[in-house]
């Protein structure tokens, strides 16, 4: 199943994409489906596919142990994850469930990176997208960790 | 305007309800002697007899006079003893004092909300307010991040807001429990999820030291122009008049020149996130 050019600009991570552009994402992704408690993917998994959340409820968290998971946060509709599918050793640093039944663009990650260097003006712009996705997650684990700190 | 004749003689208030909101948090609702009128974002100094005073931010709604509700965290001496008053007891009140949300500077504008703790007493005042002038503004969104579940206070204010023609809220937590189906995250992680024209908008931070950073800095990065953000800064103000000294903040008193500021008047400050 394909989401339509006009169906991605109503994604949050597709803003400010040409026509052009969205048709490679198009050309290049799939939609998948998950049930509740689906594991998208483990931690240290290595990953293929970057994630985009169309629908539904997605947890992330990491593993101190097989059976022990810590619940870090949620996705929210629109937001990227996965990116370390994009970026060498391609081994995801977290885990993500569905909570509810959940809906994903899944991009094909090598062949978005061959497009990257195909076209620079794509690769630049969503390499930034992604090194935002990136910062933003990061400020927000150092936010959680300072009130973790000042409890 | 003060609504006190001497301005460091409080007007007594009689205590008529006490409202747990959650473990460490609790809502007074005082009658004030005379009608109590203040602008939403201003401060008062809430004093117990023979304890002490502190201030406040009032949580209710600035149109209402004959009453003044006030949420109270129960962080030390002060907090701690009016957590034990029961309905009944009467205390003071001076104020209110400083300068408050400039509402009028939002009309035909999106407000977003940002929120965390306790800082959502304020803002509930600034929400009544709001909702006051709706039919003058385009949308208000609150995005709102307590520890647990069970620390977020005012919960029934969410499903109303989200009722009410204009307004959307949401809900995160930093931890869950097993019984919620909610968001997980800091009260930035919110933002992920929101769509709004930025540069129609203006944005209001208020919280904790650490969220206030973190908020303004992601507002930032969103988009948002420095004089588009305003914060609630909380700086141990006591007299209210500027003449203490207790909260000063630069060339700034927080409590005449604030509590509410622009992040551009302020964010050369090296004590805006202390």
């Amino acid at each position: 199943m394909k989401l339509t050019k006009d169906e991605l600009k109503n994604i949050g991570f597709f803003d400010n994409y040409n026509d052009e552009q969205l048709k490679i994402f198009i050309g290049i992704s799939s939609i998948k489906e998950f049930k509740v408690k689906d594991i998208l993917f483990e931690q240290y998994d290595e990953l293929s596919d970057v994630y985009v959340l169309l629908s539904g409820c997605l947890s992330l968290g990491i593993s101190l142990a097989k059976e022990k998971r810590i619940r870090l946060g949620t996705l929210e509709e629109g937001q990227l994850f996965s990116w370390s599918a994009v970026f060498s050793p391609y081994i995801s640093t977290a885990w993500v469930m569905a909570t509810c039944p959940t809906k994903v663009l899944a991009i094909d990650a090598k062949k978005l990176n061959l497009e990257f260097e195909k076209n620079c003006e794509f690769g630049f712009k969503t390499m930034s997208k992604i090194a935002q996705t990136i910062s933003h997650r990061l400020s927000d684990t150092r936010f959680q960790l300072m009130n973790q700190l000042t409890l | 305007m003060l609504n006190n004749k001497n301005i460091y003689k409080p007007i007594r208030a009689k205590l008529t309800n006490v409202i747990d909101e959650s473990q460490l948090i609790k809502t007074f609702v005082l009658v004030p002697e005379d009608k109590f009128s203040f602008k939403t974002g201003q401060f008062i100094e809430l004093s117990v007899d023979g304890i002490g005073e502190a201030p406040f931010t009032p949580s209710s709604s600035p149109l209402v006079t004959e009453k003044l509700e006030v949420t109270v965290m129960k962080t030390g001496y002060v907090t701690e003893y009016m957590h034990m008053l029961k309905p009944g007891v009467e205390m003071g009140i001076r104020g209110p004092y400083g300068r408050g949300y400039p509402v009028e500077k939002f009309f035909g504008k999106e407000v977003l909300i940002l929120g965390g703790g306790c800082g959502l007493a304020p803002i509930r005042s600034l929400l009544y307010a709001l909702e006051d002038i709706k039919d003058r503004l385009v949308k208000v969104i609150l995005c709102y991040g307590s520890k647990t579940p069970a620390d977020c206070i005012y919960k029934p204010l969410f499903d109303r807001l989200n009722s009410t023609e204009k307004f959307e809220a949401h809900r995160t937590v930093d931890k869950a429990d097993e019984d919620w189906d909610g968001s997980v995250g800091v009260a930035t992680t919110l933002l992920n999820k929101i769509r709004i024209n930025i540069e129609n908008s203006v944005a209001v931070v208020c919280g904790p030291p650490i969220m206030m950073k973190f908020g303004a800095i992601r507002l930032l990065e969103m988009g948002y122009k420095d004089d588009q953000i305003y914060l609630s800064m909380e700086k141990n103000m006591s007299c209210g008049l500027g003449k203490c000294g207790h909260c000063m903040m630069g060339e700034f008193f927080v409590c005449k020149d604030g509590p509410v500021f622009t992040y551009d008047e302020i964010k050369h400050n090296p004590e805006i996130w202390r």
